[in-house]
């Protein structure tokens, strides 16, 4: 066959010279930006909870474009790919911003800051608990007071049935064994009662337990999950998680890449079977707290793999992207070939049906059920400015202008229009991703004052998202290219670079 | 089935065995840049690349089943919407009956997009093969038996237009047939 490659040809490598103007452009963009952003919420204090959801927004976006790449990589190690292997290390390189960005979610760590603009549960959790240990402070004598007289109540009681049997002459067996029982069960009765810690600490803690569920009912329900002690164990393991999967793997394949060993092949592969649950617990769970739980009383089970397909889709896109970028600066000329971006276009095709099959499931059982608690996530999105651009921009901007296009068999291997589709695809990315964070943004912050001055959307806030965004973006880009030089573009000495080389589908 | 039985009005074509993959591989390269249009390979096992050796085209298989998809989906959402909306509004749970009640009708217009794709998808595979049949001419031949075991064979038919009874012979030893047999009807 024409074109036959052999993988000891490429053994050595390619390396990515960074281009310094356009780090430096990423660089001076993201860093100012940040700098702007950090500035803005020090001088402009009453806008902070308008910044703290486009931060979220800015974050969120490009996380899930790092996770995506983590998911591409041990995806490939667990199946034992052969395909992709030319394009595993931008994948691995793709991950390894993760820890970056989330080092960018320090802001979320610090009480009474974004913590308490974006999640309402915090304040109104720290409030019911305080009014919760008020009552309690307060009740405690009067409970102790009426649990004591419980107790001689039922002691009066035990003594009476026992008087009743005493003054009964010569009682009958029946009758005899009708008194023990009714004895028997008062003593029962009272031994429960006397049982009971009536110190004051075991007080006050039932006191206030059942007082936070007279104030909170719905957030006294959680309790196990949302709380602040939790909630930092759950950020610190996230961080771990998908920071060191993303960095393990790179780090063992560019090992491999000098030394060759296939053992460390192997041992990816292992290593990877035994990641997968971790890193789907991390993400999904990432994303109940930091954005399922922006509405605190909102719930959809479908929430971790919607995240995850607009994850898994988006990063496949910016693969084909720089792919297609690199082929033009004179990049793996002839390590990815036209059957490559086929193979991507038809898992970005793949991943286009995924997406829309989870969010029409997820809007569909919602609205069929119609049950209150749950619908509230839509109502507010069908709400105003939400409504046509749900419709326009989600249905028909994310599924069926892509899906449409994918189908054809030709698009897919032409780099130029793919990655045009897979630039739609990102865009309509951020859209989602706004869909799901910005909405919240008004009734959460304006719902204190009157209803009438309630807001669906803040006026002007667009701007802070903007800078937000750019401001991610550029740090993103600048981690990516850094991470781009700092190593062979691929996997040189894996053992199914040349399957890869020479893949036809 | 030797040669000299076959006239020249009951030929079906030749069936010709090649040493290898190989020579079978740039033999199909000479047949498709001699212009011959019915002909094909058979070989034990798939030959990657050969689909370009070949000078195959594209299949129009996916017109077909884009077809089906599009008739499920428009014939699924009509009769929904027509008796659901326009016929009979049927009202539940207070929900519209309008242009937004659609959603409702995705999953049965999903599942009738998905059958109609796929009864197209395989019965207008075998519409394009001529499948099922009876029987076929090239199971007069032994050697072309042989494709299912270790033979590489290529059959052309008689009824390409440039097909010469002498001269495709000819051509056919020159690019490396082995074995050449005549395949009648």
């Amino acid at each position: 066959m024409a074109g036959l490659k052999d993988g000891d040809d490429f053994k050595d490598g390619e390396s990515f010279k960074n281009p310094l103007i356009l780090k430096g452009v990423f660089g001076l963009v993201g860093f100012g930006g940040l700098a702007l952003f950090v500035a803005l919420n020090f001088l402009l204090p009453e806008k902070r909870g308008e910044m703290s959801y486009s931060w979220l927004f800015a974050l969120v976006f490009f996380l899930s474009l790092g996770v995506g790449g983590v998911f591409w990589t041990l995806l490939h190690h667990a199946t034992n790919s052969g395909w992709g292997t030319v394009i595993r290390r931008l994948m691995e390189n793709l991950g390894s911003v993760i820890p970056f960005m989330l080092l960018l979610a320090v802001p979320f760590l610090i009480p009474n800051g974004y913590q308490d603009d974006l999640w309402e549960w915090f304040p109104k959790r720290e409030a019911a608990l305080e009014k919760a240990e008020v009552a309690a402070e307060k009740g405690v004598s009067q409970y102790v007071t009426e649990k004591q007289a419980e107790i001689a109540g039922a002691e009066a009681a035990v003594a009476s049935a026992e008087a009743e049997l005493a003054a009964i002459e010569s009682p009958s067996a029946g009758h005899r064994a009708h008194f023990d029982r009714k004895i028997e069960s008062l003593k029962t009765k009272l031994a429960k009662l006397q049982e009971q810690d009536l110190s004051e600490a075991a007080v006050h803690e039932t006191l206030v337990d059942k007082n936070f569920k007279k104030e909170e009912a719905l957030l006294h329900v959680k309790k196990g999950y949302l709380n602040e002690g939790f909630w930092y164990v759950r950020f610190f393991f996230y961080l771990i998680v998908l920071s060191g999967i993303a960095l393990a793997l790179r780090h063992w394949s560019i090992k491999l890449d000098k030394s060759g060993d296939p053992g460390l092949f192997l041992w990816m592969r292992r290593a990877s079977c035994g990641f997968l649950p971790f890193f789907a617990t991390a993400w999904t769970f990432l994303v109940f707290d930091w954005l399922m739980a922006l509405d605190y009383t909102w719930f959809s089970t479908m929430w971790g793999v919607y995240l995850f397909a607009g994850a898994a889709l988006n990063s496949m896109g910016l693969l084909v992207i720089i792919v297609t970028l690199l082929r033009h600066f004179g990049y793996l000329k002839n390590i990815v070939t036209l059957e490559h971006y086929h193979l991507m276009g038809k898992l970005m095709l793949a991943f286009v049906i995924f997406w829309a099959y989870i969010a029409f499931s997820q809007f569909f059982l919602i609205w069929y059920a119609n049950i209150t608690e749950e619908t509230k996530f839509y109502l507010t999105r069908n709400t105003e400015f939400w409504n046509l651009y749900t419709i326009t921009l989600l249905v028909v901007g994310h599924f069926f202008v892509p899906f449409a296009i994918l189908l054809l068999q030709k698009v897919k291997k032409l780099p130029l229009v793919l990655s045009g589709v897979a630039v739609w695809n990102l865009v309509m990315h951020v859209f989602d991703i706004y869909w799901i964070i910005i909405p919240e943004r008004g009734p959460s912050l304006t719902a204190a004052g009157p209803a009438k001055d309630m807001l669906m959307v803040m006026p002007g806030a667009w701007l802070f998202d903007v800078l937000a965004f750019v401001s991610v973006a550029g740090i993103f880009g600048f981690c990516l290219l850094w991470r781009l030089g700092s190593a062979s573009l691929f996997p040189c000495r894996d053992p199914r670079l040349d399957e890869s080389l020479n893949v036809v589908n | 089935m030797s040669d000299s039985s076959v006239s020249s009005k009951n030929l079906f074509g030749y069936v010709a065995e090649f040493a290898n993959a190989t020579d079978l591989y740039h033999a199909a390269e000479k047949m498709r840049d001699g212009g011959f249009r019915r002909w094909d390979v058979h070989t034990p096992y798939p030959v990657h690349g050969m689909d370009h050796a070949m000078g195959l085209g594209k299949s129009w298989l996916s017109a077909i089943v884009l077809g089906g998809g599009v008739t499920g989906f428009s014939i699924a959402l009509f009769m929904q919407f027509f008796t659901q909306v326009a016929l009979y509004p049927t009202i539940v749970q207070d929900k519209p009956t309008n242009l937004f009640t659609v959603p409702a009708f995705f999953p049965v217009t999903f599942e009738l997009t998905i059958l109609l794709s796929g009864f197209a998808t395989v019965f207008g595979l075998l519409g394009i093969m001529m499948l099922p049949r009876w029987n076929h001419p090239l199971f007069n031949s032994k050697l072309f038996s042989k494709f299912s075991d270790d033979g590489f064979i290529m059959v052309i038919e008689a009824r390409d237009p440039k097909f010469k009874r002498e001269r495709t012979r000819e051509f056919l030893e020159e690019i490396g047939a082995e074995k050449i047999e005549e395949v009648a009807y």
